[in-house]
Formats: C-alpha cells, structure tokens, sequence
C-alpha cells in the first residue's frame, strides 16, 4: 500500500472545519445591529434602478467561453516549458501544431461571426 | 519522478488513421468558415473521403500492426485495434452518406456537422486503440463531446434537444464516473497502464472497486442495462442519421474498448466475480431489451431497444471471454459487430429514405403497405428485420450463430437458453415492421420521399447483409485475403 | 449424375430468381412460369426414382465445403426415407400452383416467387444431411409460408402468421443450441469439428445430455408436426392461411417434423429417445383422440380438416415411436398418404371457397345433385382420409396401429378409438356438407369441376388408389433405410440396460417385457403386411 498520501486524510477534515468554524464564530461574536439603510444592496447610498436578478445577453456566454478555451492554453504550455529542453525541436514542433490548431480555431470564431457584439 | 518516454516523430504513423480523421475534420472546420456557410458545398463526399483514406491507411499498415505501443504505452497498434477501426470506419463511411441525404431533406446542412462526426471518429479509432486510462479518457471525451452536440443537432426540435440535453448530462456524469475509478485504479497501483495496473493490483479491493466503477462508465458508452436509461430518448430524438452513427460506430468502440478492459481486469480476481457481473448485465441488457421494444411503435424507438437488446448479445461474448479467455469468444463479438454494423445502417437507410422534407415517417403503422408500394426498399427493410431477428441466411444470424457457438462450448448453457428464448422474442417485433410493410392496408397515401444515394447505401447494406450470412468465408479464394472469419480470429488473438 | 440432387433442389429457387426479373404487371407469365418450374423439378426428381437402389445408404450424394472455419459442409443426400418426401413434395408443387390459377390475382408475382423458394427450402430441409445445412434449409422454409399466410391468407391473417412464425423459431433457435451442443461434444470425443450427421451418429453422448439434446430437437420437431398440446397455432394457420399454403402446410411442412424424429432425432439419441418413447406415446395418443373430438364439433371445414390433420399426425408419431418396423413403415406410409389425402382435402375446400366465399359447414348441404363430379372426388378423398381399405390411408394407418399394439395394446387400443372417431366426424361432414336437402339459394348452381380442377385433382386421386393397392414397391425402398435408423433404438432396447424414466404409466410397463422378443421376430413385417393388403 502506497501510504504517500495519507496527509491528505488529516488535511481534509481540517480544509472542512476551517471554513465552517469562521461561518458559525462571525455569527455568534460578531455584534449585530441591521437597520433598513445597512441591508441595501449598495451601503454607499446608490438605490439600484431595477431588480439584479435579469438576463445577461448570451454572448457574454459567448466570450466567456472564448476566453476560456484559449486561456486553458497555458495548461498545457506550462509543462513543455518546465521540460523544454528535454523535448527538444519534437516539443517545439507539437506545440507549433498546438498552437496552430488554436490559431484555426481563432479564425473559425472569427469568420463565423463569433467575436462580433452585434 | 516519471521518466519521460522516448518518443518522435515516428509514433505518429501508427497512429495515421486517427490524424487523417482528425486533421480532417479540423480541415472541414476550416472550410466551413471559409465558404462562410454558402450552400453548394459537397459535404457528404468530401468528408466520406476521411474514413475512406482511414480505411486505406489501416489496410497498408495491416502487416505492422504487431501490438507495438506508441507514446510510451499511451496507444497500441495491434490487429485487434485495426479490426475494431475498420468497422468504426466502415460504419462512419455509410453514416457520412445517410446524412448528406437526411440534412438535405430536413434543411439543415452545416458545415460543423460533418467536422464533428470526423472529430468523433477519430475519438472512437484513438479509444478502441488503447489499454492506458489517460488515452482512454481521451478517447472517450473525443468521441463523446461531438455526439452530444449532433444528438442536439435539430435545435428546433424539442425531442432533438432532449436527446442532446440528456445524453450530455449523463454522458458527462458517466465519464466522471469512469474517470473516477481510473483515479481509484491509479491510487493503488501507481500507473495508469492497465494491462500492467491490473496486474499490480490483483487482490486489492480499492483496485476491483476502480475496476468496477470504470467498467459500469463503458457500460453506459455500450448502452446496456443497468446504464441504458438515455438510450431510447436519445436514439429516438437524434437526427436519424446520427442515430445510425450512434448505433454503429459508437457501439462498436465501446465494445472494443470493453473487450480490452475485460482482457485486463481479468487477473484482478480468480475471474469469477468479473463473470458473474458480466453475465448478469447481459442477461439483464438482452431481457429488458427485448421487453421494453415489443411495445414499442415508433421505429426508432424500437430499434434503440433492439439495439440494447443487442448489446446484451454481444456481452455474452465478453462473458464467455472474461472467464475462459477464450479468443474465439472475441472474434464471435466481433463478427457480430460487423453484421450489425451493415443492418443497422441499412435499417436507418431506409427510414431516412422514406422521409420527405416535411417530415420524417417513423410510427411503424405509417409503413402500412409501403413494401408494395416501394418493393425494393421494403425488400431491403425485410431483409435487415430478418437479419436483426437473427434468421438465416443473414449476417444477422450467422453472427449469433458465432456468439453462441463459444458459449455453447464453454458450458454456458443457461446464459445460451436465456439468449435463445430472447431472440425468439424479439422475432416479434421485427415481424411487426413487415407485418405493416406487406399485410396492411395503407391508411392514407404517405408522401414518400427519395433519395439515390441513400438508395445506394441500403443496397449496399442489404447485399452485405445477405453476403456476410450466406458466405462468412467470402474472399477467402483470393490468396492473401483472409476470410472474415479468419480476419476476426485473427484479430481477437491479438487482442490486449 | 452426381449433381441431379443439387438441380432438384435449386430448380425452383433458380426459376424464382429468373421471375423477379419479369415486370409484374405478366401474370400469365407468373402462372405458367412457376408451373414449368415444378413441373421440370418433377421430371427432374423421375431419375431419382428410377436410379434408387434399395439398400440403407445415402444416394446422389453431393458434398462440398461450405463454411471450412467451421466445419459445415453442403451436403445432401437420398436414402429411403426422403426419396419418397420428396417426390410427394414436387408432386404436390405442381398442382398447388395450378391450384392457385384462379384464386390469386393480387400480387401475382410475389406470390409464386414464394411458393418457388419454399420448394427449394423443402426440398434441401429433406435431403441435408449436414445439421447445419439442415438448420438453415428449416428456416429458408418459414419466411415464404410467413408470408403466404400473412398477405395472402384470411381475416385473422397476421396473428396466425406470427403466431406461426414464433413457435416455430422458439423450438427452431433451441434446436441450434442442441445442434452446437452436440459439435461440440463430438469435437471433445474426435477432435474433429464437423455438422455432418453420419460422424455425429458415432457420438457418443452421455445419457443426461441425450435427453436434454432430444428434448430440444423434439421440441422443434414436435411444435411443427404438431404434437398435442403444441398444435394450436395449426388450426389458425390453415384457415388463415390461402388453399395453395394450406396444401403446403398439411402436405409437406407437418412432415417435416415427423421427418426430424426419423432422421435426426431418434438416430442420433437413440437412449433418449428410449426413455422419452412413453411420454411421447401417450401425447401422440392423447393428439388422436383429441384431435378427432374436436374436428367433431368444428362449423368451419377447413378447420375440421385441420383438427383432422392433428389427429393423423398423432398416428405418424405414434408409429415412430413403437420402435418396431411396422409401426416406423406404417408411419413413413402415413406421412405420404395423408400429404396426399389431406392435400386433397385442402384443395377441395378451397375450390367450394372460391365459388361460395364461406367455410361455414351450416351454409352447405344437397351438393351431391348439382356438383356429382365435386361430390366424386371429396366423397374419395374422405374415404382415402379416414383408411378405408384399398386406398393409401389404410395401408399407414393399419401398420402403425399393428405396431402400436405390438408395443403396448393399451396404447394401440386407444388410438384405434380414433379411427371409428375420425369416420365418424369425416362421414358426418360429407352427410352435412354434400348431402341432404339443398336448401340454401346460394348452393342452387354452382359450378361443377373445371378442366384445371380436374387436372389438380386427378393426380392426387390416381396415386390414393396406386398407394393403396401397391405398397410393396414403396415399402421395399423404405425399409432398409428404416432399419438403419432404428438400429441404434433397436440396440439399446436388446441390451436392456436402459432404466425407464417414464413411471408415469407403470402398467404398460409391465406389458413390454412380454412384447420385447416379438419385435425382434419382426424382421420383415412389411412384406407380411403388404401381402395381406393386396
């Protein structure tokens, strides 16, 4: 048996507890004194004009989800560059296929219309 | 620390089938905004093109597929991957054609469409091609995403969406799982090889629960009970063209990969437990199968049971496997996979043949007379009804013959009586489609559609379906060419 | 000539081929096409006859590799017993096709490409001798007759369809698993992996399985004869089913299950077939008298003749399981006769159907003044059905009550009740149907038999006479075939070391150790018997 991550067992009751003992501690010390002024949203005194529960416009989705497909890049950027030298010009080359593979997928959103707002 | 493998430029060529439908289907992605979406482009062709070369390549590098890894032990060349290839590739070629037809009729040819059956092709090549959990999983994700997004394809039809919604979430939650009992596998072991995983891991509980849990993931991929949940909704909501795609391909990746699990997990235990879970799931697969599709009226619906149904047929050939080791149990699975390859395509063919471009003609009452009015298509559905009904002379019965046959040798004979009373069954609801296609009296005139080249298909099917029944040697008089029967003993003694 | 098997076989299947290609709008072309092909199967299968050599061994013998990876070859074959099955079944060809002339004229040419490839799946069932090739020729038979009934038959045509189609495939499919069962256990013993019926006769299967094995082939086998209580799906598939596939069905198909007892199933399980002998007795006795009681009581006379069929059934059942060669000729004799007799039946039926478009018994009555030619022949075939002496059903059924009693009189007694029963109820229809006051308007003219009736008709009748009063030269070519299929009974039985499972019926058992030194006397009882008829 591999006993390399019993540390875990102890960590993990401990990441538990912290969080609930701060939630459970800020309710019982913590003084309170509500007011109708303090529970506004804003407390700097701006009443907001409609209800924060809307929609948001769906390309936000759109760009959200962008950002993410080419910001997950890193991932796989980061260990080729801790093992650079290792991998040599085959690393070099997968990335360059990698990262062109990327580049078309920049340029299907772009001429599909995906990075347009309107 | 992990040593880094050694790896180059050379470990791509085994894996060339899987570039070419990658790259493809990447190259179909950019063509598609290209041509910004502008009508007239030969889709269906150019993208059949894919699988085809795929096809050539796993012929020429027949004689090298020895059962080398590649990227360290991430894949595996061997015949057995071949084999199971070829099929995936041979069903993605006639899926690819099905839905040129079927996107015309129903209005909604895209560009992505065929980009992603390629990109879920190579995903089902790359997972029928490996014993290694991370490629494994990376498999399993490639092929899976894009059928997820086809069976939601018709984003106008609610049942569509359904079928996409449903599948998604389960499908998510069914690789979770898998990849779950990888990370249990890993825990105890230490590697994510499986074959040298398992083997490491004999004995231990953590280990056997891994195993267990990966498998019920592939369970769910092959649709069989107790994961089949999603399997009629999604068929029946899917574009049918995708349904076929799903059917075939799909089906026939999970169970190569199954097999290969199988092979692995067996020194986990003295077998018997793996047996006996196997055994109960195929008894369970091939009886709720066959309960559930007697009642069933819409023909796609029913061919999704028929299909579970199937599943569990060819999960006796797992059984038989798992305790035996018996390669012969695998080349019946295989066989049976082909045969049902050719009959499920043919059976979706004509489904989306009759189709017109208002709408697709799917209770089976509709059919009332059809086989008259269109004899050779209602010939051609007889033919892959009788073949899935498991009659002689198709490939439909000479594959079960094959399953059966291992069975019956190994002494499985409660399982075999169980199979043999299932299928005469589900005679019954096959017969139903004929008893409209030629006893009916048509209830109202049907507009049917037409289309050549789904014509073509169902030819091709129908004839394949006779051919592989009535002379499972064929080829076998060309010297070189080994009969299809050799090819998949062949092919199931490589398997690892 | 070592291929005139093969041509007969696949004559008609070739010819079905040939009219797929022929637009379907020439139905004249249909009729006489798919009749020159049975005729020229006919003809084809004369040299079969006259080449015959009386002894027990395969003739016209073809043998090639089918399937190599797994041993199954294609591999026919002729001896006694199928040579005059298949000549019943290309006599009865013709004729069911000119038969259907008149009473088919929607889809013509599906129809006869049917009937042509159901010949050929007859016709190869009766010659495999590879119980693969057997297997397959047996399903090759059911699609086409599915058919014939579901699109051409009666009202309740699809559920008798189906209903035939899924109790023969539930007997059929656990047929195939005993088939593998016993490859498997003949490659275990000679490391040979082969279907053929003569390496597998060698096997030796311990007791146990023979019975499990026996019971699955006569599952099959006793569904399709049909033995009581698996017979239910025969009344609805004959009144559904169309006259040309009624004719078919009684003619030929019943006996291709009495066929599988004699060839495969008591030859190859011969200890099984030992100890199941008296359950399958009393079942085949309990069909006769069953079978007759409720033909009785039928309004429909084509199901009367179909209860009938059952009842007949019983007797050639009864015969294969006395175990002693009057009994098994008896039985073989009985398979000819009633395809003809009943064959006749049907076509009569359904020439009174074509006219009067009712089945009802009630609706007739008085024929006998205006259709004297149709009175003729179905006053004939009655007597030919119920064994009157001098005509083909005697000969069957008094050998296979002879030796039914040389087994066990009890047995014999009870199914000779169902003689009187079957004159009574066949007599009684006659007395109903044909004679009496004609007092219904619509029976007032109909027309009397027509040339092409007649020449349906007349065949049948001149071999009735021929098959009563000549049966020597049939029993002759029978009986070493015969023989050798119940050597291996025959053996078990004289060795005696066989305990009986079938304490059901402890009295009759007491009754065998007297009978057992006379079968053994019976060494050419035939020709005993065939001397006392002429």
């Amino acid at each position: 048996m591999d006993w390399s991550y019993t540390p875990l067992l102890f960590v993990l009751p401990l990441a538990l507890m912290i969080p609930i003992v701060m939630l459970v501690l800020t309710n019982v010390l913590g003084p309170k004194n509500p007011s109708a002024a303090k529970s506004v949203p804003y407390e700097s005194g701006i009443a907001p004009p409609t209800s924060a529960e809307q929609r948001f416009p769906v390309r936000f989705y759109l760009v959200a989800v962008s950002f993410l497909l080419f910001d997950v890049e890193a991932v796989f950027l980061f260990p080729w560059a801790v093992r650079f030298k290792e991998l040599g010009w085959f690393g070099f080359g997968v990335m360059s296929i990698f990262l062109a593979i990327l580049v078309l997928g920049l340029v299907y959103e772009w001429r599909k219309g995906g990075l347009e707002w309107d | 620390m992990l040593a880094i493998p050694e790896i180059g430029w050379s470990d791509l060529t085994p894996l060339l089938p899987f570039l070419i439908l990658c790259v493809g289907g990447l190259v179909l992605v950019l063509i598609d905004a290209l041509i910004r979406g502008r009508a007239g482009f030969p889709w269906a062709p150019v993208t059949a093109l894919l699988p085809a070369a795929a096809l050539v390549a796993y012929a020429a590098r027949w004689g090298d597929a020895v059962g080398e890894t590649v990227f360290g032990t991430m894949f595996i060349e061997d015949s057995f991957g071949s084999t199971v290839g070829v099929l995936i590739c041979i069903a993605t070629l006639l899926a690819v054609f099905l839905s040129g037809s079927y996107l015309d009729k129903v209005g909604r040819t895209r560009g992505e469409y065929y980009a992603l059956i390629a990109f879920s092709a190579s995903g089902l090549v790359l997972f029928a091609s490996t014993t290694e959990l991370l490629s494994l999983f990376l498999g399993l994700e490639l092929l899976s995403i894009p059928v997820y997004v086809l069976s939601g394809y018709l984003r106008k039809n609610p049942l569509s969406l359904e079928a996409g919604m449903k599948y998604f979430l389960l499908g998510a939650f069914s690789s979770a799982v898998f990849l779950f009992g990888g990370a249990l596998i890993y825990v105890t072991t230490g590697t994510t090889d499986l074959v040298e995983g398992l083997r490491l891991g004999a004995g231990s509980p953590l280990a056997q629960l891994g195993f267990l849990i990966l498998l019920s993931g592939l369970l769910f991929k092959a649709a069989t009970v107790p994961f089949h949940m999603w399997t009629p909704d999604v068929y029946q909501g899917a574009p049918t063209a995708v349904t076929a795609f799903m059917a075939t391909a799909v089906k026939a990746a999970a169970f190569g990969a199954l097999a290969r699990v199988v092979a692995a997990g067996s020194p986990l235990w003295d077998n018997i437990p793996l047996t006996q879970v196997l055994w109960w799931v195929a008894v369970l697969t091939m009886t709720v199968g066959n309960l559930a599709a007697l009642t069933q009226t819409n023909v796609k619906r029913m061919l999704a049971y028929s299909s579970i149904a199937h599943a569990g047929y060819l999960l006796i050939g797992l059984v038989v496997f798992s305790q035996t080791g018996d390669h012969d149990a695998l080349s019946g699975m295989l066989y049976y996979l082909l045969a049902y390859t050719v009959m499920n395509i043919g059976a979706f063919g004509v489904v989306i043949y009759w189709a017109n471009h208002e709408r697709e003609h799917l209770e089976i009452p509709q059919y009332a007379g059809l086989g008259w009015r269109t004899p050779a298509l209602g010939l051609a559905m007889s033919v892959f009804m009788i073949s899935l009904a498991g009659i002689p002379p198709t490939a439909g019965f000479f594959g079960k013959y094959y399953i059966f046959r291992s069975a019956i040798e190994h002494g499985f004979h409660s399982l075999i009586i169980i199979a043999v009373l299932n299928s005469a069954l589900s005679v019954y609801y096959y017969l139903r489609v004929m008893v409209a296609l030629y006893m009916r009296k048509p209830v109202a005139t049907l507009e049917l559609g037409r289309s050549t080249v789904v014509g073509a298909v169902v030819a091709v099917c129908a004839v394949a379906t006779f051919w592989i029944g009535f002379a499972p040697d064929a080829f076998s008089f060309v010297p070189g060419v080994p009969s299809i029967v050799e090819w998949v003993q062949g092919a199931a003694i490589a398997a690892r | 000539m070592d291929s005139l098997l093969s041509i007969v076989v696949f004559l008609p299947a070739a010819a079905a081929a040939l009219l797929m290609m022929v637009p379907k709008e020439q139905h004249g072309l249909f009729r006489n096409g798919a009749l020159a092909a049975m005729v020229a199967t006919l003809l084809a299968s004369i040299p079969l006859l006259t080449g015959f050599q009386t002894h027990a061994e395969m003739q016209f013998v073809t043998k090639a590799a089918w399937i190599e990876d797994f041993g199954i070859q294609y591999y026919i074959g002729l001896d006694g017993i199928s040579l005059f099955l298949v000549l019943l079944t290309n006599v009865l060809g013709p004729l069911v096709v000119l038969s259907a002339f008149k009473a088919v004229d929607t889809r013509v040419k599906e129809f006869y490409i049917l009937l042509l490839i159901l010949q050929t799946g007859m016709l190869g069932a009766f010659v495999a001798l590879d119980l693969f090739l057997f297997y397959f020729f047996w399903e090759v038979m059911l699609l086409p007759m599915y058919l014939l009934i579901g699109v051409w038959g009666g009202q309740e045509r699809v559920y008798a369809a189906v209903k035939f189609v899924l109790y023969t495939i539930v007997g059929s499919l656990l047929m195939l698993v005993a088939i593998l069962a016993l490859y498997f256990i003949h490659h275990a013993q000679t490391g040979i992996y082969t279907f053929d019926l003569m390496a597998l006769m060698q096997t030796d299967v311990p007791l146990n399985t023979q019975i499990w094995l026996f019971l699955a082939f006569g599952l099959a086998f006793a569904i399709k004869v049909p033995l009581w209580p698996l017979h239910t799906w025969l009344p609805d598939a004959h009144v559904q089913a169309p006259t040309a596939g009624s004719v078919v069905l009684a003619g030929v198909l019943l006996k291709m299950g009495t066929y599988g007892f004699l060839r495969f199933a008591i030859p190859l399980f011969p200890e099984a077939a030992v100890q199941m002998q008296k359950p399958i007795l009393i079942l085949s006795v309990i069909g006769i008298v069953y079978g007759a009681l409720v033909a009785m009581v039928q309004t429909d006379i084509k199901k009367l003749v179909a209860y009938s069929s059952v009842s007949h059934l019983g007797y050639v059942v009864l015969g294969l399981f006395s175990f002693n060669m009057l009994g098994a000729s008896g039985s073989l004799y009985q398979m000819l006769g009633h395809g003809l007799s009943t064959g006749a039946l049907f076509l009569l039926v359904g020439i009174i159907y074509e006219r009067r478009h009712t089945r009802e018994i009630s609706a007739f009555g008085g024929l006998a003044k205006g259709l004297p030619f149709f009175t003729f022949a179905f006053v004939f075939t009655t007597l030919s059905s119920i064994g009157l002496p001098g005509l083909n059903g005697f000969v069957g059924e008094f050998l296979v009550l002879l030796g039914a009693f040389g087994e066990s009189p009890w047995i014999g007694a009870i199914a000779a009740s169902g003689v009187v029963l079957g004159a009574a109820y066949m007599l009684w229809l006659v007395r109903r149907f044909l004679f009496g006051a004609n007092d219904n308007p619509e029976n007032q003219d109909l027309a009397d038999l027509s040339g092409r009736e007649w020449l349906v008709l007349a065949p049948l009748m001149i071999l009735m006479v021929y098959m009563g009063v000549q049966p020597k030269p049939f029993l002759d070519r029978m009986e070493p075939a015969l023989e050798k299929a119940y050597a291996p009974v025959l053996e078990v039985r004289a060795s005696g070391n066989y305990s009986s499972a079938a304490d059901l019926l402890a009295p009759f058992l007491a009754e065998r150790e007297e009978v057992e030194p006379v079968m053994e006397n019976t060494e050419d009882p035939a020709h005993q018997i065939g001397g006392g008829v002429r």
